[in-house]
């Protein structure tokens, strides 16, 4: 079974069914991408499986290495290593970033991780993507740029180490060089210990980061999957093709 | 028995010669009590200072003025000042008696002078403190409004005094501590001087700690046992830094009322912090005249409110000379059935040119009862000035709380972070770190009093995007 098996899942939010179905299975080492129009439901599933409690799970079930994880809270599901790379990062004052990253790993690892271990590595993952030092004095996302945000995100999947990542419009908003230095800390991030569901709405972040299966939604289920070739033909046709079909 | 509400001729005169006061304090004392005479006590209705504290209702004027009875031998609990690196001096005040006061020899050899205001008032230093007591609160004398029955009882009756001078030019960088301690009931009555000469420099730190005196009987349910009524002078000369911080983490049965006020002079600097914790009422006033050009005034704040406590927080900044800043910064929490009253009032004078003022208050309310009411007031007479001010009330962001939870953080610890976070604009302004640390101490242990499960988090306005 993969790591994370989403089964005809249903999801409603504030009294409106979003999603009407939708099945998805995600093996660590595998990297999925998951497309579709504005208002197809990609980011209520990526909430979803977070769990935020807006966010009502009315059928189906959502499984983590075999466990029914729909009960759980957004801190019990981070810290089992389901992380989600948000479209919008939060501004939360006052909170310094560097004290909300070791709070975070020391949550995730349940332990304390001595101060220079985390700093250490908090300096190299700062380095991989290219974030300045300077960050570290801020509070959390608090004055960031667009383009920092996203970055900050994927440094924080590279500190908590998850084995499933779900990026949500990670790519949005970023110029190319932005996306370029994200890409590839993301690319970095792959590998046999990882399952990454990259969810976009173009296929420009597909160039850098190429998946093994796309998938396409709309209304809320999965109307279409393929290998990468997919992503080629939403390039070519968009998403109207599948309007009509659906 | 002498009480708030029937102090006499005879009392003020009795209880002057008792302490041995020179001859031109008493006539003070006697001036203010006449003052006093022509007064009522507050009224909600008239004033609208008191608009939302009702005086009548909170503070027990039947209650007797505490004597300095046998305080010695007391066991007094630890406080802030304890824990100072270094103190340039320290105080120690129990129920109206200056207990202990000590000076570092190396400052008091370079001139400074922290001493019981009685013996101030009654040595080589009465000159200074002629000049300048009640020079802040007394109508006509000084800067200030028309002051309140409350402020002339005091000026009338005060019994613990501190006198700090600050010479000229002297950077007194270690911090001067005083502290007060409550151990019985009826109604104390502190009072402080200080004052920075000339390009003079200091932190003064006054703590006020006991005041639980759960087995004694009070007229009413909103009244306590015991009433503290302060008044705080502090007179900046030219170019002086000065900085002033209060500590109320009085017990449950005091009501507090402090004016805590600054006047400015030329190119000085006053620099305010007040934590407001403990005490069932507190009204507590953070005010400066900016009386010199170029004369600046950072007055900021906390408060954490709990089940049955009721604070109302008014900073008055005056500008009265041109070229003056001020920038006022206060952030409360709430929990529990609890009231809190910002006023903030900046007022600036038509000659007041150039005047650069900020006022800002933040509320957080933590869970369902509590209530807090947030004024910021500007009244501008003169045209050529940059103003600015903001109020805001709230619960804990839903949006925060689930990006933190969404990082394994747990929703207790989450929750933790974003009250901390909340604060820290103010908590960055603290400059003793025993000041620091003991505000982080009494947030968190706020915080663990607070029903978490109860915590109230603002609907969730978080964009359903897809």
């Amino acid at each position: 079974m993969a790591e994370l098996e989403i089964r005809d899942l249903t999801v409603r939010v504030d009294g409106t069914d979003i999603l009407n179905g939708v099945t998805l299975g995600l093996e660590k080492g595998k990297t999925l991408a998951l497309m579709g129009p504005n208002g197809s439901g990609k980011s209520t599933l990526a909430y979803a499986i977070a769990g935020h409690p807006s966010y009502e799970i009315t059928g189906g079930s959502l499984l983590f290495k075999g466990e029914d994880i729909t009960g759980w809270t957004p801190d019990e599901r981070n810290r089992a290593g389901v992380f989600l790379a948000m479209q919008y990062p939060v501004e939360v004052p006052g909170v310094s970033l560097t004290n909300f990253l070791r709070t975070a790993v020391n949550a995730r690892l349940e332990e304390d991780k001595p101060v220079r271990e985390f700093m250490g590595d908090l300096r190299q993952a700062m380095a991989d993507l290219d974030v300045d030092e300077s960050f570290l004095q801020r509070s959390v996302n608090e004055g960031f740029s667009g383009g920092e945000k996203k970055r900050f995100e994927i440094l924080q999947m590279a500190m908590l180490k998850p084995e499933i990542a779900v990026l949500d419009e990670t790519d949005s908003g970023l110029d190319v060089d932005a996306l370029r230095i994200v890409s590839e800390g993301i690319d970095k991030l792959r590998g046999p210990d990882l399952g990454v569901l990259v969810i976009t709405h173009y296929t420009r972040i597909l160039r850098y980061v190429d998946p093994d299966e796309v998938h396409v939604m709309l209304g809320g289920r999965i109307v279409a999957s393929g290998g990468p070739e997919l992503a080629d033909e939403l390039e070519e046709h968009g998403y109207e093709h599948y309007a009509v079909s659906a | 028995m002498t009480t708030l509400d029937t102090i006499t001729e005879d009392v003020v005169l009795g209880r002057s010669s008792d302490a041995g006061e020179p001859a031109w304090l008493t006539d003070r004392r006697l001036a203010a009590y006449k003052t006093w005479l022509d007064q009522d006590w507050p009224n909600r209705k008239v004033d609208e200072y008191w608009r939302n504290t009702p005086f009548d209702r909170l503070i027990d004027v039947t209650l007797p003025l505490a004597d300095d009875g046998d305080s010695a031998g007391v066991e007094l609990p630890e406080g802030v000042v304890d824990r100072l690196d270094n103190p340039a001096a320290t105080v120690t005040v129990v129920d109206g008696a200056v207990l202990d006061v000590r000076v570092a020899d190396t400052w008091a050899d370079r001139g400074l002078v922290v001493e019981p205001l009685r013996d101030a008032a009654a040595g080589p230093w009465a000159g200074v403190v002629s000049e300048h007591l009640g020079s802040l609160t007394t109508t006509g004398n000084g800067s200030g409004r028309d002051e309140d029955r409350t402020i002339s009882a005091n000026d009338a009756m005060w019994d613990a005094g501190v006198f700090v001078f600050v010479p000229a030019e002297l950077e007194v960088t270690d911090p001067i501590g005083i502290q007060h301690y409550i151990t019985r009931p009826g109604v104390h009555q502190p009072r402080l001087l200080a004052k920075t000469d000339h390009h003079a420099k200091a932190t003064i730190l006054v703590e006020h700690l006991g005041g639980d005196f759960p087995d004694v009987e009070t007229t009413s349910r909103a009244k306590t046992a015991a009433v503290v009524n302060e008044v705080m002078e502090v007179i900046a000369k030219d170019s002086s830094q000065v900085e002033l911080i209060s500590l109320n983490e009085h017990g449950d049965d005091v009501a507090y009322l402090s004016l805590q006020k600054a006047g400015a002079h030329r190119d000085a600097t006053v620099r305010h912090y007040s934590a407001t914790i403990g005490g069932a009422t507190v009204r507590l006033r953070p005010e400066v005249d900016l009386l010199g050009p170029g004369s600046a005034a950072f007055p900021s704040g906390i408060w954490f409110a709990d089940e049955g406590q009721h604070f109302d927080v008014q900073p008055y900044m005056r500008h009265l000379a041109p070229r003056a800043t001020s920038d006022v910064l206060y952030k409360g929490a709430l929990q529990g059935k609890s009231r809190a009253v910002f006023r903030g009032n900046v007022y600036v004078a038509k000659n007041a040119v150039g005047t650069v003022t900020n006022e800002n208050n933040r509320n957080l309310i933590l869970t369902p009862g509590a209530r807090c009411d947030s004024t910021p007031f500007l009244e501008i007479e003169c045209a050529d000035i940059t103003a600015g001010h903001g109020s805001a009330t709230g619960q804990i962001d839903a949006r925060h709380l689930f990006y933190l939870q969404a990082r394994g953080i747990s929703r207790e610890q989450a929750l933790r972070l974003i009250v901390l976070g909340f604060f820290n604009q103010v908590l960055d302004h603290i400059t003793v770190d025993a000041v620091a640390e003991r505000t982080l101490a009494v947030i968190e242990r706020e915080i663990d009093l607070a029903d978490l499960d109860q915590v109230a988090v603002a609907a969730n306005s978080l964009e359903l995007e897809d």
